[in-house]
């Protein structure tokens, strides 16, 4: 089915390509004109595809990027005199500039806070452009000229749709290249769990203005071109109903595909067009077809055949366990282990003390259990060693360099991984990219290579590839690599985590309740994977209830009640301290091995 | 591998497309797209003449688009019932523009396409600026309800306007008051949105060509309700006369607070005040003695506008306003020149628009070289709740 899918693919990419240059020849000078706007959109809404739908920023700022855009060329062309391409060019950075401005609210806030805010800015934007006398005020900017191209003035709305055509057919591409390699993996993982990215050494903030940038791009050359072809811009073509359109083209084509954007965008102009003696109740028919889809087809119209494959496949075979493949050893990442010393840590929540002066070590080669009853501050020291927390006092050193107080990302690269105590997979993300997504151990500027060196991205993505397919063989997963996480059962979901952790070939494991959830069978496997781990020479410190795991697989265990250490030591030793039985049973009597 | 060679076959196909493309260019062929045809000539001697009329009937000016469809379509009704031009009857198609003007560019290429003789509208100057270009170079005259100066910027020889600019409004204002009344002590109240801008500019540049500095320039956000402390900062420069440069709430409440701060400044203002709104909202005593400036100052000033209100309001039920005078109006400029060249189309039509020379409810249009037929607005004053023209 899907080898099919494959083959077809490039057959009805041609097709379509055939389609897009003869359409033309079918077309009256009207209809170019609505299919010359429609392409205008298409670029557009692309672009918000890419910020909303692959990074998870809601930016309802799109339509100021467009209004840079033109205005930049408007008012370049027009006031001062500059030639079409050149006041492109600067349009284009101004619009950059834009899109780095409406980024930096999404470092402080996140989903409808950031809506409101993008909003705000956008509307900031129209107002100025109603008001200042540089934009022409109300009645806008008149004589903006045709940009000429190799000789040939682009005044034919003809010859206009092939320009457009090109410029959305290499954004398209250029998103999709974006979107299936590591830049794009690391957006989607960022939009699906943004905390457990950051964990995996993705670099959320450059991430998130990156992904503005990226939409602001795809605005701005809008932008231009519609300033290009109009040759009259005014407030009312950036107004926020226009971003609702918008809006409503990339919510219904499906936010999360490209191509669902731009059959959102050509698909909603045209039945505007079609439409038109209806317009004042159009608007109320986007409205709801927006909710319709929103709740019947979360991922839109794109989102469909994937669903309906999906379904097909779930009734016809199903995922089974029985693919599970066996375990065969931890890929050797030529990394060794790290020493890791945690010393007089304190973790304040306003009145509570969460971490009461915790200090701890965990040698290379050794496993070292974290119990403790609920509460007793297990997950919060993972958190600050992590990077999550910031701590109140003391401090964690990773082979002698302090690592507490840094970024996530940060401490990710240095060489620690974790797992989540509930699952905190990439549930977009299919297998085989929630570990190439962790094992991509590149800093976020790499970037600069998508627009330069493309080639250095298509090696990068070979090598990941390779790498990772080894990775899911050694843990038995690549039955699973093209699966979404959530689609698996829980049991094989835990192994992905651990397999994403040890992707990013680190030096110190941090796993939180590895065990929870498991059956008998799936603990015994478990327990083969860590201490295959440790023999691989990484430090593995790990937070756990089921004791008779801890009792059998850890070296050392450290006791945690109520944020402070009570006692530590090997297992048998701890296990027998009063304290210990105290915390855990609230008396002195003996505790049973299965607890 | 599969991906890579279905790359191959979908550049190979697209190659052949670009050679088949290159044999011919697109829309040199495509049936359809025939123009109004360039030049002036008679038109075709029979079947309907198609008048196209772009306006706003959906979106926030939609009332604007809708007062100037039935000024147009009454005219037109008219003409249709007497006979038409000719024997040839007027064929009105109406297009929704949305106040968009991508949309209007649009349209502007498939009234081209679709071969009407001409276009009435927009409603706002910012779509009738898009369509412009495209009209000209269709040779379709046009005469828009726009107002804006850029309009005549443009120097399209098929662009005509139905009433004064917007400047006009000011300057006739400001003559009056200070040629005719001789004040000297102006102050100016306006609101931050675009038409309260506008004002501000043209009156203070109106006062300026005849000598004059304002005592008192305050501007107030649009939303404003209470112009209690700006009214203060005039009050204290004791202004002969208050001009208001706002919509008619505004205006209307900023009349009422002034009165009540015991200013006894004379108000002036441009077509807002002319307005029921602007009345309720000051009060009939308040607002006595307003001095309003605007292209068609009500529905009982003269015979004329006796007439053209009784018709529409037995044709629509309501009774007329400004817009609907400046569409109806247009709309007569049109019949006549059409009646004058006998149908004809193109430059020549457009050479007939301006060889009109007829006298409607906003004045006797004379047009210029630039498309302005009407260069003056009339004073009028408030007097009981009603205005009544002044004779100057």
């Amino acid at each position: 089915m899907n080898r099919l899918f494959a083959a077809r693919r490039p057959l009805g990419l041609a097709a379509l390509a055939i389609v897009a240059w003869v359409l033309p020849y079918r077309l009256n000078v009207y209809w170019i004109s609505v299919a010359d706007t429609a392409l205008l959109f298409a670029l557009l809404a692309v672009g918000l595809g890419l910020v909303m739908g692959i990074a998870g920023q809601v930016n309802l700022a799109q339509v100021a990027f467009f209004g840079v855009g033109a205005y930049g060329v408007g008012i370049l062309t027009t006031a001062h005199g500059f030639g079409f391409w050149l006041a492109a060019l600067l349009a284009m950075v101004a619009a950059v500039c834009a899109g780095l401005v409406v980024g930096l609210p999404a470092l402080r806030v996140q989903s409808h806070y950031l809506g409101i805010v993008t909003l705000g800015l956008a509307v900031a934007f129209l107002d100025w452009v109603t008001n200042a006398p540089v934009t022409g005020g109300d009645s806008g900017l008149s004589g903006i000229p045709t940009p000429p191209l190799f000789g040939v003035g682009l005044s034919s709305q003809y010859l206009y749709y092939y320009l457009e055509l090109i410029v959305l057919a290499a954004g398209l591409a250029f998103g999709y290249f974006v979107v299936r390699t590591s830049l794009g993996r690391r957006l989607r993982a960022m939009r699906d769990d943004a905390l457990a990215a950051g964990a995996a050494g993705a670099e959320i903030r450059v991430l998130r203005m990156i992904a503005f940038v990226l939409a602001s791009v795809y605005g701005g050359a809008a932008g231009v071109l519609y300033a290009g072809l109009i040759h009259y811009i005014a407030p009312e073509t950036f107004s926020i109903a226009d971003m609702f359109l918008l809006l409503a083209m990339v919510i219904i084509g499906g936010r999360q595909s490209l191509w669902g954007c731009v059959v959102g965008a050509i698909g909603l102009t045209v039945a505007q067009q079609e439409l038109i003696n209806l317009a004042a109740y159009a608007q109320l028919g986007y409205g709801m077809l927006v909710v319709a889809v929103v709740v019947f087809a979360p991922t839109g119209l794109a989102g469909v055949p994937s669903r309906v494959r999906r379904w097909r496949l779930r009734r016809r075979s199903g995922i089974s366990a029985a693919a599970l493949g066996s375990f065969s050893g931890v890929p050797s990442s030529g990394r060794t282990g790290a020493v890791l010393e945690v010393s007089g840590l304190v973790m304040r929540f306003r009145g509570v003390i969460a971490l009461d002066r915790v200090s701890l070590r965990a040698e290379p080669g050794e496993i070292l259990g974290i119990v403790g009853p609920n509460g007793s501050g297990k997950t919060t020291l993972f958190n600050v060693i992590s990077g999550l927390y910031r701590p109140s006092g003391g401090r964690v050193d990773l082979d002698g360099r302090v690592i507490s107080g840094s970024r996530p990302w940060r401490i990710s690269h240095h060489g620690v991984a974790r797992t989540f105590q509930h699952l905190r997979l990439f549930g977009n993300l299919t297998v085989l990219d929630n570990v190439r997504m962790a094992m991509d151990r590149t800093r976020s500027w790499w970037s600069w290579r998508y627009v330069f060196w493309p080639v250095g991205v298509w090696r990068h993505e070979r090598e990941l590839s390779r790498q990772a397919g080894a990775v899911l063989d050694a843990f038995g997963l690549a039955a699973f690599a093209g699966a979404l996480p959530h689609s698996l059962p829980y049991g094989i979901q835990r192994r992905v985590e651990i397999a994403r952790a040890m992707a990013s070939a680190p030096r110190l494991l941090l796993l939180d309740e590895p065990a929870a959830g498991l059956n008998g069978d799936e603990q015994r496997q478990l327990a083969e994977i860590v201490r295959a781990i440790r023999a691989s020479g990484v430090t593995v410190v790990l937070i756990e209830h089921n004791m008779g795991l801890v009792m059998s697989l850890c070296d050392r265990v450290v006791v945690l009640d109520s944020g402070a250490v009570i006692a530590s030591g090997v297992p048998a030793s701890v296990a027998a301290q009063p304290a210990v039985l105290e915390a855990y049973l609230g008396t002195t009597t003996l505790p049973s091995e299965a607890s | 591998m599969i991906r890579r060679s279905g790359a191959a076959a979908a550049l190979s196909a697209a190659a052949i497309a670009i050679l088949a493309a290159a044999c011919s260019a697109p829309g040199s062929s495509s049936g359809g797209s025939g123009g109004s045809g360039s030049g002036g000539s008679t038109g075709a001697a029979s079947g309907p003449i198609k008048i196209a009329v772009v306006d706003a009937q959906s979106g926030s000016s939609s009332d604007l688009g809708q007062f100037e469809w039935r000024g147009v379509k009454l005219a037109v009704d008219q003409v249709n019932k007497a006979g038409g031009i000719d024997g040839r009857k007027i064929q009105l198609t109406l297009f929704d523009d949305q106040g968009d003007p991508t949309v209007g560019t649009e349209l502007a290429r498939k009234i081209a396409s679709e071969g009407f003789t001409a276009m009435l509208g927009t409603a706002e100057s910012s779509v009738t600026l898009a369509m412009a270009p495209i009209l000209q170079a269709e040779h379709i005259p046009n005469i828009t309800s726009g107002q804006s100066t850029k309009l005549l910027k443009l120097g399209s020889p098929y662009l005509f306007l139905n009433g004064p600019t917007g400047l006009t409004y000011d300057s006739t204002l400001a003559k009056y008051l200070v040629q005719t009344k001789g004040y000297k002590k102006f102050a100016l109240l306006t609101n931050n949105d675009s038409y309260g801008a506008g004002e501000d500019s043209a009156f203070t540049s109106s006062l300026k060509s005849l000598g004059i500095t304002p005592v008192a320039a305050e501007v107030v956000p649009a939303d404003q309700t209470n112009m209690t402390p700006q009214l203060n900062t005039i009050r204290s420069r004791n202004p002969q006369v208050l001009f208001i440069g706002a919509e008619e709430a505004q205006s209307g409440l900023t009349v009422k607070q002034a009165r009540s701060l015991g200013m006894t400044a004379v108000i002036a203002e441009g077509a807002p005040a002319g307005t029921p709104l602007f009345l309720s909202t000051a009060g009939v005593a308040n607002a006595d003695g307003t001095i309003v400036s605007s292209p068609y100052l009500g529905n009982g000033v003269d015979a004329a506008s006796k007439a053209f209100a009784a018709a529409y309001t037995a044709a629509y039920g309501t009774a007329p306003e400004l817009h609907g005078a400046k569409a109806y109006d247009g709309a007569e400029v049109m019949i006549s020149a059409l009646k004058a060249c006998h149908a004809c189309t193109g430059l020549a039509l457009a050479s007939a628009v301006r060889a009109v020379h007829r006298t409607g409810l906003l004045g006797t249009f004379a047009y210029d070289s630039q498309g302005v037929g009407i260069f003056s607005t009339s004073i009028g004053i408030i007097k009981n709740g009603t205005i009544e023209p002044v004779s100057s």
